[in-house]
């Protein structure tokens, strides 16, 4: 009969998709780990400042996208964990270590994931800058950068080209640097962010960086960076910093 | 638009313009041919690149060459970069309920008459770009299409700026097409870029990954 | 009649929550969780368990919203690892991999480490969904330790296979990807078990796993044979995996290269599959010193003429 609709079946669909990006690049005592601020869903912005980096401990700082609600879920989840360990061990957790619990929090959740892209960054034992990726079920990878969220497919080939030097053959005799300082890092970010506030309609507002450093690393590189707040907890260890910019809000 | 792969961008210069694209054909996963061209001359200073569809691609490349003619018979002069990308645009647009899977980049350099009595015109960078039923879109800065567009722009966007010369044009688009397809399954294989300046065209190849 | 016969065997998957009732956050967290053993370390308790979402049928909802080949347009990409390579020969057990893990069409890593070392003496390669093999081999690589401690002798790789087969066959239908391969030198000599999601295990003497195994095949058939030497050997896992990454568009990057010998597996280096193509492996033993790639070593001599490309 005309007009007669299909029997209709609701599927159960828990996800949604909040934009933004997030990038980490390790520097050789150094890591930044950077986000933008704007939470939007489908073509709509829930708030231009969601916060997307978070800092766990001194020498630990978390980055989550995609869906907001089970990163802020997550993000919750590992500093509880975190806490915990804190006090039975009397220390806080070294960063592989926070890796793979990472790793074993999402696989807990094989099989009803967190729409999550996580990426951890922060400064190992051995006092040198690290960034470690997950894909939503656990599987993970030390790199020294990384781009992860909506426009993940600008950022990521702009710092190959940046940060890795590809398809770039350095002048005869030379090398190219294994790691870059501290303010080409930063420019390289804030670049990354711009671009990709043009081109990708889910990403803007604003931008956080946080900075961390090495124990016993002078803050050579960040004179004159203007809004730097510090966030550690003590002064004698790694030390932690977020720096906000402004990103195009249209 | 993704069972055969490829990728092309086109980039604006200070009286130059530049337009690359990669060398692959496949058929999904397999890559099937490494010199598969997709950016074909219309006229001296007139390139047409095409991503998409291979079929459609060989197809469009014909029926451009046809019409081109038929514009030059008619008109005695060569087709203006303005008018062929409007051509291009009505093209498909006459396939709208059954269109050809292209997107159509199309590059080079529109010559402006000057003045009455003040000399010689000038020759001006043109580029423009469409979608597979003829959208047209005039970017000043550069225009990128294919399987791995969202790629070219991340890095064109971070890499180009206004007013460059011939070889820093030729650097930039070289580097934004490599490291775009590299991140791109779909894309790579070789890559050929051709730089359009009011006397010459250069044509390179570049090394670039082979997987 | 049938249906019933059938429901007695029936498989339950193991360790499932959330069908019944509602699993309240105290259920999950216990005491131990707190503490160290947490995680992998969880053995305590038993078998691992996974919570699940409250729906009539958990597979098609994990299907429907992280499977790529049902629904590419899904929004969770699980990153998918490709071409894998193992064959088992006099001197021992080759295994060479490539690097790439793509996410749809998008090349996700070119970094990745397919070869899981689960100890010095056994290797697990990773087809698939990277999170499965990573998890799962690092939690075969406990058992294979307390095995050791239970039994004051090194598990032969048949054990080891068919532990991580029966552990995945229990979660078998749930959505689990994974083809891997366990090699190892026991007691028998050297051994390659292919262990796959779907619960198969086979031992053999050469397999390929992944998008581009079928590149891979076509080498490695027409160079394998049980004598070869270790340079040959290196070459041939080292080419098969060129093949394989130039001309599958989800293989690449690079080439990890691993020998398991009697008292171990040493690792032989990565091999960037791009640099194969133009100037060859380097200065290794079994190299011939040429670029791999057809047109270089053709001279970029075509059978077919480019067509003159006219206005």
């Amino acid at each position: 009969m005309p007009g007669m609709a299909h029997p209709q079946q609701h599927q159960f669909n828990p996800y949604s998709e909040n934009g933004g990006t997030i990038l980490a690049i390790a520097g050789a005592d150094f890591t930044v780990i950077a986000g933008d601020t704007r939470q939007s869903e489908g073509y709509s912005i829930q708030t231009r400042y969601a916060p997307k980096v978070f800092r766990l401990t001194d020498r630990a700082v978390l980055a989550v996208n995609g869906f907001a609600a089970d990163g802020n879920m997550f993000v919750k989840k590992v500093k509880q964990r975190l806490e915990w360990y804190r006090h039975a061990h009397a220390k806080d957790m070294p960063l592989r270590a926070i890796a793979r619990l990472i790793q074993t929090m999402l696989y807990a959740q094989r099989f009803f994931p967190y729409y999550v892209y996580n990426i951890l960054g922060g400064i190992e034992d051995d006092g040198t800058g690290a960034v470690y990726s997950f894909d939503p079920v656990g599987s993970y990878e030390r790199e020294a950068c990384r781009a992860a969220g909506a426009a993940q497919s600008l950022v990521q080939p702009f710092l190959d080209n940046q940060i890795y030097f590809k398809n770039q053959t350095a002048a005869p005799g030379q090398t190219h640097p294994c790691h870059l300082p501290l303010p080409d890092v930063l420019s390289i970010v804030i670049d990354s962010f711009t671009s990709a506030t043009e081109r990708h309609i889910e990403v803007g507002d604003g931008l956080e960086m946080y900075i961390v450093l090495a124990k016993g690393r002078t803050l050579h590189g960040m004179e004159g960076l203007r809004g730097a707040q510090e966030l550690s907890t003590q002064t004698d260890g790694e030390r932690v910093f977020v720096v906000r910019r402004e990103l195009k809000k249209d | 638009m993704q069972y055969n792969g490829g990728s092309i961008v086109a980039m604006v210069g200070k009286d130059c313009v530049a337009i690359a694209s990669d060398l692959r054909l496949g058929s999904q996963a397999l890559t099937v041919a490494t010199n598969f061209e997709k950016i074909f001359p219309v006229q001296d200073r007139l390139y047409l690149g095409l991503t998409g569809l291979a079929s459609d691609v060989a197809t469009l490349r014909e029926r451009f060459r046809f019409l081109t003619n038929a514009y030059t018979m008619k008109e005695s002069r060569a087709i203006t970069p303005s008018a062929f990308a409007h051509l291009v645009s009505s093209t498909l647009y006459e396939r709208r309920f059954g269109p050809y899977f292209i997107e159509p980049v199309i590059a080079g350099l529109e010559f402006h008459p000057a003045p009455e009595g003040e000399g010689k015109g000038t020759w001006r960078p043109y580029i423009a770009g469409a979608d597979l039923i003829g959208c047209l879109n005039f970017a000043k800065d550069f225009i990128v299409a294919g399987t791995a567009a969202d790629k070219l722009f991340g890095v064109a966007e971070g890499l180009w700026e206004p007013d460059m010369e011939a070889e820093d044009l030729f650097e930039t688009i070289s580097q934004t097409l490599m490291n775009a397809v590299d991140r791109d399954a779909y894309s790579g294989w070789g890559a050929v870029v051709h730089v359009i300046t009011k006397d010459k065209v250069v044509t390179r190849t570049l090394k670039s990954r082979m997987d | 009649m049938m249906n019933t016969f059938a429901k007695r065997f029936e498989k339950k998957p193991i360790g499932l929550r959330g069908t019944q009732g509602a699993v309240t956050e105290d259920d999950q967290i216990t005491d131990a969780a707190w503490g160290s053993e947490a995680g992998f370390g969880n053995l305590v308790k038993g078998t691992h368990s996974f919570n699940v979402p409250a729906v009539p049928d958990p597979t098609a909802f994990l299907r429907m919203h992280t499977d790529d080949h049902a629904d590419p347009n899904c929004r969770i990409k699980i990153q998918h690892g490709t071409t894998t390579l193992a064959f088992r020969y006099k001197g021992g057990v080759i295994v060479a991999v490539d690097s790439r893990a793509t996410a749809g069409s998008y090349v996700a890593s070119g970094t990745v480490r397919k070869v899981i070392e689960i100890n010095p003496y056994l290797l697990g390669t990773m087809a698939g969904g990277a999170a499965d093999c990573q998890y799962w081999e690092t939690y075969l690589g406990m058992q294979c330790r307390l095995h050791e401690l239970r039994n004051k002798e090194r598990i032969s790789v048949a054990a080891a296979s068919k532990y991580l087969s029966n552990l995945v066959y229990s979660y078998k239908g749930m959505g689990l990807s994974m083809g891997t391969m366990i090699c190892g030198w026991d007691k028998t000599g050297p051994a390659v078990f292919y262990v796959d999601s779907d619960g198969t295990r086979l031992k053999g003497d050469l397999f390929s796993v992944g998008s581009g195994s079928t590149f891979a095949y076509g080498v490695l058939d027409q160079g394998y044979r049980w004598d070869l030497s270790d340079e040959e050997a290196q070459e041939l896992g080292r080419r098969s995996i060129y093949a394989a990454g130039h001309r599958d568009a989800f293989s690449g990057n690079s080439c990890n290269l691993y020998h398991v010998k009697v008292d171990g597996w040493v690792y032989l280096g990565n091999y960037d599959i791009s640099q194969m193509h133009y100037e060859g492996p380097g200065d290794v033993p079994g190299s011939t010193g040429k670029g791999y790639g057809y047109d270089v070593r053709t001279g970029h001599r075509f059978s077919v003429a480019a067509e003159a490309v006219t206005a």
